[in-house]
């Protein structure tokens, strides 16, 4: 147990210490934050043509609202947390893949929710937008975190548990946890 | 998802907005344990830097001896507001999982999870108002505390750790560590 949480919390900090580097940043968060911004306007025009997607900004047509999806409401923080928890966990290389491919879907999956449900509350009221956005979204993405990996645990070889008592015992804990800074025009609200 | 994690993540969904109600509307007590450690420890390491901590709600007013960068020579001192609410957001979700898990002993986990949580959010508050004067203040005011490029480079650090990572993780952690009987026989229900 405790093998996995040194293992969890150093993969975690090293993991997030590669994720601020500048390289980091331009070859992967912006591009896929950038991504998710277009994934959520292609899924909210199914039902709302008066939305578009500039950069990672998310923006109606209609009203000029925006959102701008920042650092901690982009699902990376969340996904390097389950990421850690799954790789520091011991378990057979074949269900870490599967758990990790599984899990980042639906992380990123509920990501998309959260940056829509912003992007109409924010149009909304703004003091529940604020309430969601840094508090309440916040919980419950680290909860599907922490769900998702109490499944995979349960899917798990017993033999591939640690072993003694912490057999089949999941010792782990995750959870993301996402601030966003204004970054940009006065009508834009951070995501 | 297996009818008794969903039955459990049910249990956490349906306690989340009381917990969340109780938190927000007690947090100026439940959050001035945290004041204090953040005082104690400004106090020993940033003495010259900060002159007083005040806490309105759950804002803390740092009141620095840094002069404003227009006006160096002007009598005035630079304030910092923290909400430290940023911080302990997973104080409520901590509290709906362990209510969730209906376990034995559940007041003593919920003492201890606040006790191992309240240190971590008084990380984030001096953190955020650390980053506030050595970075975003600007290099007038910045040139003032004395930091370093390094050791900027690790307030930045500190302060992402601690506001995108350590709210939820820190919760988390002290919920598994403390519910493994729980999760033993999720895992066996499977």
């Amino acid at each position: 147990m405790v093998r996995f949480f040194v293992g969890f919390l150093v993969l975690q900090a090293a993991l997030f210490g590669a994720e601020l580097t500048p390289w980091a940043q331009q070859y992967f968060v912006v591009p896929w934050t950038n991504q998710l911004a277009s994934i959520s306007a292609g899924l909210v025009t199914l039902a709302d043509p008066n939305v578009a997607a500039v950069g990672k900004v998310l923006r109606s047509t209609r009203n000029g609202f925006a959102v701008s999806i920042e650092a901690g409401c982009n699902g990376v923080e969340a996904t390097i947390v389950l990421l850690a928890a799954i790789l520091a966990f011991p378990a057979p290389w074949k269900n870490k893949l599967i758990g990790l491919a599984a899990g980042i879907v639906a992380v990123q999956g509920l990501n998309v929710v959260r940056v829509i449900s912003l992007f109409y509350l924010g149009q909304w009221d703004y003091e529940v937008f604020e309430w969601a956005h840094l508090y309440v979204w916040q919980a419950l993405i680290m909860l599907d975190v922490l769900v998702v990996w109490l499944i995979w645990v349960r899917t798990l070889p017993r033999s591939a548990d640690p072993s003694g008592g912490d057999r089949g015992a999941p010792p782990g804990g995750t959870g993301p946890r996402g601030r966003t800074v204004n970054a940009g025009s006065a009508a834009t609200a951070p995501a | 998802m297996s009818g008794s994690v969903a039955r459990f993540v049910l249990r956490a969904v349906a306690w989340l907005p009381l917990a969340f109600a109780v938190w927000y509307f007690t947090a100026p007590v439940l959050l001035w344990p945290a004041k204090l450690l953040v005082e104690l420890i400004a106090r020993a390491g940033f003495s010259d830097l900060v002159r007083s901590i005040a806490q309105a709600g759950a804002t803390y007013t740092f009141a620095t001896t840094l002069k404003p960068g227009e006006a160096l020579a002007a009598s005035g001192t630079i304030t910092v507001d923290v909400n430290a609410l940023l911080y302990a957001f997973g104080l409520p979700l901590y509290v709906a999982l362990v209510l969730a898990a209906r376990e034995p002993g559940w007041p003593r986990k919920l003492a201890l999870g606040y006790v191992v949580v309240i240190p971590f959010v008084a990380w984030g508050v001096l953190a955020d108002f650390l980053k506030n004067i050595a970075i975003t203040a600007g290099p007038l005011v910045a040139s003032q505390t004395g930091f370093s490029a390094w050791q900027r480079e690790l307030i930045a650090f500190a302060y992402q750790f601690g506001s995108l990572i350590l709210p939820t993780v820190v919760p988390a952690v002290v919920w598994v560590v403390t519910h493994r009987t729980f999760l033993e026989r999720l895992r066996i229900a499977s």
